[in-house]
Protein backbone atom coordinates (compact mmCIF):
# COMPACT_ATOMS: atom_id res chain seq x y z
CA UNK A 1 0.00 0.00 0.00
CA UNK A 2 1.19 3.33 -0.78
CA UNK A 3 1.39 6.13 1.41
CA UNK A 4 2.38 10.02 0.58
CA UNK A 5 4.45 11.71 2.29
CA UNK A 6 2.74 15.50 2.73
CA UNK A 7 4.26 18.79 3.45
CA UNK A 8 2.79 20.16 6.16
CA UNK A 9 2.90 23.56 4.99
CA UNK A 10 4.27 25.74 2.31
CA UNK A 11 7.71 26.28 2.37
CA UNK A 12 11.01 25.13 -0.09
CA UNK A 13 12.74 21.94 -0.36
CA UNK A 14 15.77 22.13 1.35
CA UNK A 15 17.44 18.73 1.08
CA UNK A 16 16.58 14.94 0.29
CA UNK A 17 17.81 12.80 2.80
CA UNK A 18 16.59 9.37 0.97
CA UNK A 19 17.01 7.66 -2.40
CA UNK A 20 14.50 5.88 -4.34
CA UNK A 21 14.60 2.18 -3.34
CA UNK A 22 15.99 3.08 0.20
CA UNK A 23 14.03 0.98 3.45
CA UNK A 24 12.88 3.89 5.59
CA UNK A 25 11.53 3.42 8.82
CA UNK A 26 8.40 5.01 10.34
CA UNK A 27 9.72 8.78 11.81
CA UNK A 28 13.24 8.60 9.83
CA UNK A 29 13.67 12.14 8.06
CA UNK A 30 12.87 11.59 4.25
CA UNK A 31 12.48 15.44 3.04
CA UNK A 32 14.20 18.78 5.15
CA UNK A 33 12.08 21.54 4.09
CA UNK A 34 12.92 25.63 4.94
CA UNK A 35 9.67 27.36 5.99
CA UNK A 36 10.10 31.01 7.49
CA UNK A 37 13.57 31.06 7.64
CA UNK A 38 13.48 27.34 10.07
CA UNK A 39 14.27 23.53 8.73
CA UNK A 40 11.95 21.96 9.54
CA UNK A 41 11.90 17.91 9.06
CA UNK A 42 9.61 15.93 7.10
CA UNK A 43 9.69 12.47 8.38
CA UNK A 44 8.32 9.10 6.86
CA UNK A 45 4.49 8.53 7.97
CA UNK A 46 4.83 4.48 8.26
CA UNK A 47 7.93 2.16 7.32
CA UNK A 48 8.36 0.97 3.71
CA UNK A 49 10.32 1.06 0.49
CA UNK A 50 10.80 5.04 -0.75
CA UNK A 51 9.33 4.48 -3.97
CA UNK A 52 9.25 7.60 -5.80
CA UNK A 53 10.47 11.18 -4.48
CA UNK A 54 8.12 13.53 -6.13
CA UNK A 55 10.56 17.30 -5.21
CA UNK A 56 13.86 18.40 -5.35
CA UNK A 57 15.98 20.63 -3.59
CA UNK A 58 14.91 24.43 -4.03
CA UNK A 59 11.48 23.91 -4.96
CA UNK A 60 8.61 25.59 -3.82
CA UNK A 61 5.47 22.89 -2.15
CA UNK A 62 2.10 23.64 -0.78
CA UNK A 63 0.86 22.55 2.08
CA UNK A 64 -0.65 19.11 1.63
CA UNK A 65 1.68 18.77 -1.45
CA UNK A 66 2.78 15.02 -2.20
CA UNK A 67 6.99 15.22 -1.42
CA UNK A 68 7.49 11.32 -1.94
CA UNK A 69 5.93 8.14 -1.93
CA UNK A 70 6.55 5.45 0.05
CA UNK A 71 5.63 1.53 -0.21
CA UNK B 1 65.93 63.08 29.48
CA UNK B 2 65.90 60.90 32.62
CA UNK B 3 62.91 62.21 34.05
CA UNK B 4 61.29 62.17 30.30
CA UNK B 5 61.54 58.87 29.86
CA UNK B 6 59.85 57.89 33.42
CA UNK B 7 57.32 59.93 32.95
CA UNK B 8 56.65 58.77 29.33
CA UNK B 9 56.87 55.24 30.88
CA UNK B 10 53.90 56.29 33.40
CA UNK B 11 51.87 57.54 30.90
CA UNK B 12 51.65 53.53 29.09
CA UNK B 13 51.06 52.18 33.20
CA UNK B 14 48.72 54.49 33.88
CA UNK B 15 45.77 52.26 32.19
CA UNK B 16 47.69 49.42 34.77
CA UNK B 17 47.53 51.64 38.04
CA UNK B 18 43.44 52.52 37.25
CA UNK B 19 42.53 49.13 36.43
CA UNK B 20 39.93 48.22 39.07
CA UNK B 21 38.51 44.86 39.86
CA UNK B 22 35.20 45.92 38.79
CA UNK B 23 36.39 46.61 35.45
CA UNK B 24 38.89 42.96 35.42
CA UNK B 25 35.28 41.07 36.20
CA UNK B 26 33.12 43.12 33.53
CA UNK B 27 35.71 42.40 30.94
CA UNK B 28 35.86 38.41 31.99
CA UNK B 29 31.83 39.21 31.91
CA UNK B 30 32.66 40.54 28.66
CA UNK B 31 34.96 37.58 27.77
CA UNK B 32 31.88 34.82 28.56
CA UNK B 33 29.72 36.92 26.45
CA UNK B 34 32.21 36.84 23.45
CA UNK B 35 32.85 32.73 24.26
CA UNK B 36 29.03 31.96 24.31
CA UNK B 37 28.08 33.86 20.74
CA UNK B 38 31.74 32.89 18.88
CA UNK B 39 32.03 28.99 19.96
CA UNK B 40 28.62 28.42 21.44
CA UNK B 41 26.37 30.06 18.89
CA UNK B 42 24.29 31.59 21.25
CA UNK B 43 23.47 34.53 19.19
CA UNK B 44 25.97 35.92 18.01
CA UNK B 45 25.43 38.44 15.89
CA UNK B 46 24.12 40.35 19.06
CA UNK B 47 26.49 38.76 21.60
CA UNK B 48 29.62 39.83 19.71
CA UNK B 49 29.28 43.30 19.15
CA UNK B 50 27.91 43.34 22.82
CA UNK B 51 30.78 41.51 23.91
CA UNK B 52 33.15 43.69 22.56
CA UNK B 53 31.79 46.71 23.62
CA UNK B 54 31.45 45.97 27.39
CA UNK B 55 35.18 45.44 26.94
CA UNK B 56 35.73 48.50 25.24
CA UNK B 57 33.84 50.49 28.22
CA UNK B 58 35.68 49.08 30.76
CA UNK B 59 39.51 50.19 29.73
CA UNK B 60 40.44 52.34 32.37
CA UNK B 61 41.26 55.72 30.93
CA UNK B 62 39.85 55.01 27.36
CA UNK B 63 36.36 57.05 28.15
CA UNK B 64 34.90 55.14 25.13
CA UNK B 65 31.26 56.34 26.85
CA UNK B 66 32.83 59.90 27.74
CA UNK B 67 31.44 63.08 26.45
CA UNK B 68 33.35 62.92 23.43
CA UNK B 69 33.72 58.75 23.06
CA UNK B 70 32.93 57.45 19.81
CA UNK B 71 30.72 54.86 21.64
CA UNK B 72 29.00 58.01 23.35
CA UNK B 73 28.15 59.43 20.17
CA UNK B 74 26.67 55.64 18.27
CA UNK B 75 24.68 55.76 21.89
CA UNK B 76 22.98 59.43 21.53
CA UNK B 77 22.09 59.11 18.21
CA UNK B 78 20.54 55.70 18.08
CA UNK B 79 19.78 54.85 21.43
CA UNK B 80 18.71 57.56 23.01
CA UNK B 81 17.00 58.62 20.34
CA UNK B 82 15.38 55.00 19.94
CA UNK B 83 16.06 54.89 16.51
CA UNK B 84 18.22 51.55 16.62
CA UNK B 85 15.55 49.39 18.14
CA UNK B 86 13.26 50.93 15.07
CA UNK B 87 15.12 50.42 12.66
CA UNK B 88 15.55 46.57 13.57
CA UNK B 89 11.79 46.53 14.06
CA UNK B 90 11.68 47.69 10.19
CA UNK B 91 13.69 44.62 9.42
CA UNK B 92 11.61 42.43 11.32
CA UNK B 93 8.52 43.79 9.22
CA UNK B 94 10.22 43.36 6.06
CA UNK B 95 11.42 39.66 7.25
CA UNK B 96 7.99 38.03 8.77
CA UNK B 97 5.50 36.36 6.68
CA UNK B 98 2.04 37.28 8.79
CA UNK B 99 0.43 34.79 6.39
CA UNK B 100 -0.04 32.19 8.96
CA UNK B 101 -1.65 34.36 10.85
CA UNK B 102 -4.26 35.91 7.98
CA UNK B 103 -4.79 32.11 7.85
CA UNK B 104 -5.92 31.44 11.43
CA UNK B 105 -6.84 34.75 12.76
CA UNK B 106 -8.60 33.18 16.48
CA UNK B 107 -5.01 32.03 16.97
CA UNK B 108 -3.91 35.83 17.48
CA UNK B 109 -5.21 36.04 21.16
CA UNK B 110 -2.63 32.89 22.00
CA UNK B 111 -0.24 35.82 21.12
CA UNK B 112 -1.97 38.34 23.63
CA UNK B 113 -1.82 35.70 26.43
CA UNK B 114 1.60 35.18 25.94
CA UNK B 115 2.44 38.85 27.09
CA UNK B 116 0.89 38.20 30.31
CA UNK B 117 4.09 37.78 31.98
CA UNK B 118 4.90 41.31 31.34
CA UNK B 119 2.11 42.39 33.26
CA UNK B 120 2.55 39.52 36.40
CA UNK B 121 6.21 40.07 36.59
CA UNK B 122 6.17 44.25 36.52
CA UNK B 123 3.60 43.33 39.90
CA UNK B 124 6.58 40.98 40.73
CA UNK B 125 9.37 43.58 40.16
CA UNK B 126 7.21 46.00 42.67
CA UNK B 127 6.97 43.64 44.90
CA UNK B 128 10.49 43.71 45.22
CA UNK B 129 10.74 47.33 45.21
CA UNK B 130 11.80 48.85 41.72
CA UNK B 131 11.05 51.58 41.21
CA UNK B 132 7.52 52.28 38.44
CA UNK B 133 9.22 53.11 35.64
CA UNK B 134 12.45 50.67 36.70
CA UNK B 135 9.50 47.96 37.26
CA UNK B 136 8.12 48.35 34.12
CA UNK B 137 11.73 48.08 32.09
CA UNK B 138 12.58 44.41 33.67
CA UNK B 139 8.48 43.38 33.18
CA UNK B 140 9.50 44.31 29.26
CA UNK B 141 11.83 41.60 29.31
CA UNK B 142 8.45 39.25 29.08
CA UNK B 143 7.92 40.36 25.73
CA UNK B 144 10.27 38.11 24.23
CA UNK B 145 11.44 40.17 22.06
CA UNK B 146 14.84 41.98 22.32
CA UNK B 147 13.95 45.56 20.01
CA UNK B 148 11.01 46.12 22.14
CA UNK B 149 12.67 45.57 24.87
CA UNK B 150 15.48 47.86 24.11
CA UNK B 151 13.06 50.34 23.03
CA UNK B 152 10.98 50.60 26.13
CA UNK B 153 14.20 50.10 28.58
CA UNK B 154 16.07 52.93 27.14
CA UNK B 155 13.30 55.35 27.76
CA UNK B 156 12.21 54.58 30.82
CA UNK B 157 15.36 53.48 32.28
CA UNK B 158 18.04 53.62 30.13
CA UNK B 159 20.84 52.56 33.42
CA UNK B 160 18.93 49.31 33.23
CA UNK B 161 19.30 48.99 29.65
CA UNK B 162 22.77 46.58 29.31
CA UNK B 163 20.57 44.01 31.56
CA UNK B 164 17.06 44.16 30.35
CA UNK B 165 19.02 43.08 26.65
CA UNK B 166 21.20 41.26 28.06
CA UNK B 167 18.31 38.88 29.86
CA UNK B 168 15.74 39.50 26.86
CA UNK B 169 18.43 38.32 24.43
CA UNK B 170 19.76 35.80 26.16
CA UNK B 171 16.41 34.14 27.63
CA UNK B 172 14.91 33.98 24.13
CA UNK B 173 17.77 31.56 22.99
CA UNK B 174 17.50 29.73 25.96
CA UNK B 175 13.50 29.21 25.38
CA UNK B 176 14.27 25.92 24.03
CA UNK B 177 15.40 24.97 27.50
CA UNK B 178 12.98 26.66 29.56
CA UNK B 179 9.54 25.90 27.90
CA UNK B 180 9.59 22.26 27.61
CA UNK B 181 9.40 21.44 30.87
CA UNK B 182 6.53 23.83 31.50
CA UNK B 183 4.77 22.64 28.76
CA UNK B 184 4.87 19.49 30.29
CA UNK B 185 4.08 20.43 33.49
CA UNK B 186 0.97 21.84 32.68
CA UNK B 187 -0.75 19.36 29.99
CA UNK B 188 -2.07 15.82 30.28
CA UNK B 189 -0.34 13.21 27.24
CA UNK B 190 -3.56 13.78 25.77
CA UNK B 191 -3.72 17.36 25.16
CA UNK B 192 -0.46 16.68 24.05
CA UNK B 193 -1.04 14.10 21.23
CA UNK B 194 -3.93 16.55 20.00
CA UNK B 195 -3.37 16.37 16.30
CA UNK B 196 -4.32 19.57 14.26
CA UNK B 197 -3.71 18.94 10.55
CA UNK B 198 -2.78 21.04 7.68
CA UNK B 199 -4.94 24.41 7.41
CA UNK B 200 -5.02 25.47 4.37
CA UNK B 201 -6.81 28.80 3.83
CA UNK B 202 -5.27 30.96 1.25
CA UNK B 203 -5.37 34.45 1.65
CA UNK B 204 -5.54 37.61 -1.32
CA UNK B 205 -2.93 39.57 -2.15
CA UNK B 206 -5.15 42.59 -1.22
CA UNK B 207 -5.43 41.26 2.24
CA UNK B 208 -1.84 41.09 2.73
CA UNK B 209 -1.35 43.96 1.44
CA UNK B 210 -4.00 45.60 3.56
CA UNK B 211 -3.24 44.11 6.64
CA UNK B 212 0.11 46.51 7.27
CA UNK B 213 -1.86 49.26 6.85
CA UNK B 214 -5.18 48.55 8.70
CA UNK B 215 -3.25 47.38 11.70
CA UNK B 216 -0.83 50.49 11.95
CA UNK B 217 -4.05 52.74 11.71
CA UNK B 218 -6.35 50.57 13.99
CA UNK B 219 -3.71 49.55 16.37
CA UNK B 220 -1.88 53.10 16.77
CA UNK B 221 -5.31 54.89 17.28
CA UNK B 222 -5.76 52.57 19.93
CA UNK B 223 -2.53 53.26 21.58
CA UNK B 224 -0.72 56.14 19.91
CA UNK B 225 2.22 55.86 22.04
CA UNK B 226 2.94 52.52 20.49
CA UNK B 227 2.64 54.02 16.92
CA UNK B 228 6.14 53.67 16.45
CA UNK B 229 7.11 50.52 17.03
CA UNK B 230 3.73 49.19 15.12
CA UNK B 231 4.31 51.75 12.38
CA UNK B 232 7.67 50.38 11.57
CA UNK B 233 6.95 46.92 11.78
CA UNK B 234 4.12 47.21 9.75
CA UNK B 235 6.16 49.58 7.22
CA UNK B 236 8.60 46.91 6.95
CA UNK B 237 5.59 44.19 6.06
CA UNK B 238 3.69 46.05 3.73
CA UNK B 239 7.58 47.08 1.38
CA UNK B 240 7.67 43.31 2.16
CA UNK B 241 4.03 42.32 0.72
CA UNK B 242 3.51 45.06 -1.81
CA UNK B 243 6.59 43.44 -3.56
CA UNK B 244 6.87 47.40 -5.81
CA UNK B 245 9.58 48.02 -3.28
CA UNK B 246 11.99 45.07 -3.46
CA UNK B 247 15.28 46.81 -3.69
CA UNK B 248 13.96 48.86 0.18
CA UNK B 249 12.74 45.52 1.51
CA UNK B 250 16.39 43.90 1.01
CA UNK B 251 17.77 47.17 2.67
CA UNK B 252 15.64 46.67 5.28
CA UNK B 253 16.37 43.40 6.09
CA UNK B 254 20.02 43.28 5.06
CA UNK B 255 22.32 46.50 5.36
CA UNK B 256 20.22 48.65 7.06
CA UNK B 257 19.06 45.61 9.99
CA UNK B 258 22.89 44.55 9.83
CA UNK B 259 24.31 47.74 10.18
CA UNK B 260 21.93 48.44 13.50
CA UNK B 261 22.39 45.52 15.09
CA UNK B 262 26.44 46.46 14.51
CA UNK B 263 25.54 49.08 16.11
CA UNK B 264 23.06 48.60 18.78
CA UNK B 265 25.29 45.84 20.14
CA UNK B 266 28.33 48.01 20.14
CA UNK B 267 25.97 50.25 22.81
CA UNK B 268 24.35 48.02 24.74
CA UNK B 269 27.86 46.72 25.36
CA UNK B 270 28.96 50.27 25.82
CA UNK B 271 26.53 50.62 28.47
CA UNK B 272 27.97 47.85 30.89
CA UNK B 273 29.94 50.21 32.67
CA UNK B 274 31.55 47.71 35.83
CA UNK B 275 30.35 50.60 38.65
CA UNK B 276 26.92 50.65 37.00
CA UNK B 277 26.56 46.64 35.93
CA UNK B 278 28.12 44.97 38.89
CA UNK B 279 25.37 45.45 41.18
CA UNK B 280 22.76 43.30 43.01
CA UNK B 281 19.63 45.09 41.20
CA UNK B 282 21.32 43.40 38.06
CA UNK B 283 21.09 39.51 39.25
CA UNK B 284 17.41 40.70 40.34
CA UNK B 285 16.59 41.82 36.34
CA UNK B 286 18.29 38.63 35.19
CA UNK B 287 16.36 36.79 37.56
CA UNK B 288 12.90 38.65 37.04
CA UNK B 289 13.21 38.05 33.38
CA UNK B 290 13.64 34.13 33.56
CA UNK B 291 10.53 34.75 35.86
CA UNK B 292 8.96 37.07 32.92
CA UNK B 293 9.43 34.39 30.42
CA UNK B 294 8.54 31.56 32.48
CA UNK B 295 5.06 32.89 33.02
CA UNK B 296 4.58 33.73 29.40
CA UNK B 297 4.80 30.39 28.71
CA UNK B 298 2.27 29.51 31.91
CA UNK B 299 -0.32 31.62 30.79
CA UNK B 300 -0.32 31.16 27.07
CA UNK B 301 -0.42 26.94 27.76
CA UNK B 302 -3.15 27.54 29.85
CA UNK B 303 -4.71 29.79 27.46
CA UNK B 304 -4.58 26.91 24.92
CA UNK B 305 -6.22 24.96 27.29
CA UNK B 306 -9.30 26.96 27.64
CA UNK B 307 -9.19 27.24 23.27
CA UNK B 308 -9.00 23.85 23.65
CA UNK B 309 -12.03 23.78 25.82
CA UNK B 310 -13.93 25.98 24.11
CA UNK B 311 -13.75 24.09 20.55
CA UNK B 312 -13.83 20.95 22.00
CA UNK B 313 -10.65 19.68 21.99
CA UNK B 314 -9.43 20.55 17.93
CA UNK B 315 -6.58 22.96 19.49
CA UNK B 316 -3.91 21.32 21.26
CA UNK B 317 -2.68 23.45 24.17
CA UNK B 318 1.02 22.93 23.10
CA UNK B 319 0.31 25.76 20.73
CA UNK B 320 0.13 28.30 23.61
CA UNK B 321 3.85 28.41 24.09
CA UNK B 322 4.36 29.64 20.79
CA UNK B 323 1.95 32.82 21.98
CA UNK B 324 5.51 34.34 22.69
CA UNK B 325 7.34 36.81 20.40
CA UNK B 326 10.62 34.61 19.90
CA UNK B 327 10.35 33.67 16.43
CA UNK B 328 10.80 30.65 15.32
CA UNK B 329 12.15 29.33 18.28
CA UNK B 330 8.84 28.98 20.60
CA UNK B 331 6.53 27.68 17.61
CA UNK B 332 9.68 25.00 16.53
CA UNK B 333 9.98 24.24 20.27
CA UNK B 334 5.74 23.31 19.84
CA UNK B 335 7.04 21.70 16.76
CA UNK B 336 9.46 19.17 18.49
CA UNK B 337 7.66 18.77 21.79
CA UNK B 338 4.34 17.56 20.18
CA UNK B 339 6.05 15.58 17.88
CA UNK B 340 7.68 13.41 20.75
CA UNK B 341 4.01 12.18 21.95
CA UNK B 342 2.41 11.65 18.65
CA UNK B 343 5.07 11.55 15.74
CA UNK B 344 2.82 12.50 13.11
CA UNK B 345 1.71 15.62 14.29
CA UNK B 346 2.82 18.77 12.85
CA UNK B 347 2.13 21.56 15.30
CA UNK B 348 4.43 23.37 13.04
CA UNK B 349 1.40 25.68 11.56
CA UNK B 350 -0.51 26.40 13.82
CA UNK B 351 2.25 27.26 16.49
CA UNK B 352 3.23 29.56 13.20
CA UNK B 353 0.31 31.49 13.51
CA UNK B 354 0.75 32.13 17.26
CA UNK B 355 4.15 32.68 17.12
CA UNK B 356 3.01 35.51 14.42
CA UNK B 357 0.15 36.68 17.13
CA UNK B 358 3.13 36.87 19.66
CA UNK B 359 5.35 38.88 17.37
CA UNK B 360 1.93 41.28 16.90
CA UNK B 361 1.30 40.81 20.57
CA UNK B 362 4.25 41.69 21.90
CA UNK B 363 4.65 44.89 20.04
CA UNK B 364 0.80 45.41 20.73
CA UNK B 365 1.42 44.94 24.54
CA UNK B 366 4.26 47.39 24.45
CA UNK B 367 2.15 49.91 22.94
CA UNK B 368 -0.72 49.97 25.41
CA UNK B 369 1.58 50.10 28.19
CA UNK B 370 3.14 52.95 26.78
CA UNK B 371 -0.53 54.70 26.31
CA UNK B 372 -1.16 53.47 29.56
CA UNK B 373 1.47 54.93 31.67
CA UNK B 374 0.78 58.24 29.27
CA UNK B 375 -3.20 58.00 30.33
CA UNK B 376 -2.13 58.05 33.83
CA UNK B 377 0.08 60.50 33.66
CA UNK B 378 3.10 58.81 34.51
CA UNK B 379 5.18 59.96 31.26
CA UNK B 380 4.47 63.00 29.22
CA UNK B 381 2.79 63.41 26.24
CA UNK C 1 0.10 57.63 43.08
CA UNK C 2 0.73 54.68 45.26
CA UNK C 3 3.07 51.75 43.68
CA UNK C 4 0.02 48.96 44.01
CA UNK C 5 -2.58 51.10 42.17
CA UNK C 6 -0.03 51.54 39.62
CA UNK C 7 0.74 48.17 39.26
CA UNK C 8 -2.73 46.17 39.36
CA UNK C 9 -3.89 49.48 37.26
CA UNK C 10 -0.95 48.84 34.45
CA UNK C 11 -1.78 45.20 34.52
CA UNK C 12 -5.01 44.34 34.67
CA UNK C 13 -5.70 47.23 32.11
CA UNK C 14 -2.99 45.82 30.09
CA UNK C 15 -3.28 42.69 29.62
CA UNK C 16 -7.52 43.36 29.11
CA UNK C 17 -6.13 46.24 26.76
CA UNK C 18 -3.80 43.63 24.73
CA UNK C 19 -6.61 41.04 24.84
CA UNK C 20 -9.06 43.20 23.46
CA UNK C 21 -6.90 44.58 20.97
CA UNK C 22 -5.63 41.46 19.08
CA UNK C 23 -9.11 40.23 19.24
CA UNK C 24 -10.18 43.50 17.32
CA UNK C 25 -7.30 42.38 14.71
CA UNK C 26 -8.51 38.93 14.38
CA UNK C 27 -11.68 40.37 13.53
CA UNK C 28 -10.57 42.67 11.04
CA UNK C 29 -8.54 40.05 9.77
CA UNK C 30 -11.89 37.91 8.83
CA UNK C 31 -13.28 41.61 7.58
CA UNK C 32 -10.01 41.65 5.37
CA UNK C 33 -10.69 38.26 4.23
CA UNK C 34 -14.39 38.23 3.35
CA UNK C 35 -13.83 41.59 1.19
CA UNK C 36 -10.72 40.36 -0.69
CA UNK C 37 -11.57 36.29 -0.50
CA UNK C 38 -8.37 34.39 -2.38
CA UNK C 39 -9.36 33.56 -6.28
CA UNK C 40 -7.32 30.58 -7.07
CA UNK C 41 -5.95 32.04 -10.55
CA UNK C 42 -4.55 35.72 -8.79
CA UNK C 43 -0.79 34.27 -8.92
CA UNK C 44 -1.56 32.41 -12.66
CA UNK C 45 -2.74 35.69 -14.25
CA UNK C 46 -2.55 38.94 -12.37
CA UNK C 47 -5.56 40.90 -13.54
CA UNK C 48 -6.97 41.80 -10.08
Amino acid sequence: MATNVEAPMVGKILKIEKNVGDQVEEDEVVVVMEAMKMEIPIVAPTSGVLKEIKVSPGQAVEAGEVLAVIE
Amino acid sequence: MESALISGLQGLLLGVTHLGVGHVIMILIASLLLYLGISKGYEPLLLVPIGFGAILVNIPLAEMMGDDGFLRYFYNAGVRTEVFPLLIFLGIGAMTDFQPLLENPKIILLGAAGQFGIFLTLLLALALGFDKLDAVAVAIIGACDGPTAIYVSSKFAPHLLAAVSVAAYSYMSLVPLIQPPIMRFLTTEKERKIAMGVVREPVSKTTKILFPIVVTIFASILAPKGAPLIGTVMLGNLMKESGVVDRLKRAAENEIANIVTLLLGLCIGATMEADQFLQAQTLLVLGLGFIAISLDTVVGVLFGKLMCLLTAGKINPLIGAAGISAFPMAARVVQVEGQKYNKKNYLLMPAMSANAGGQIGSVIAAAVMLSVLQGMGIVGG
Amino acid sequence: MDTWTFGWTLALIGMAGTMLVLWCLSLLILLLKKLFPYQPEESASPKG
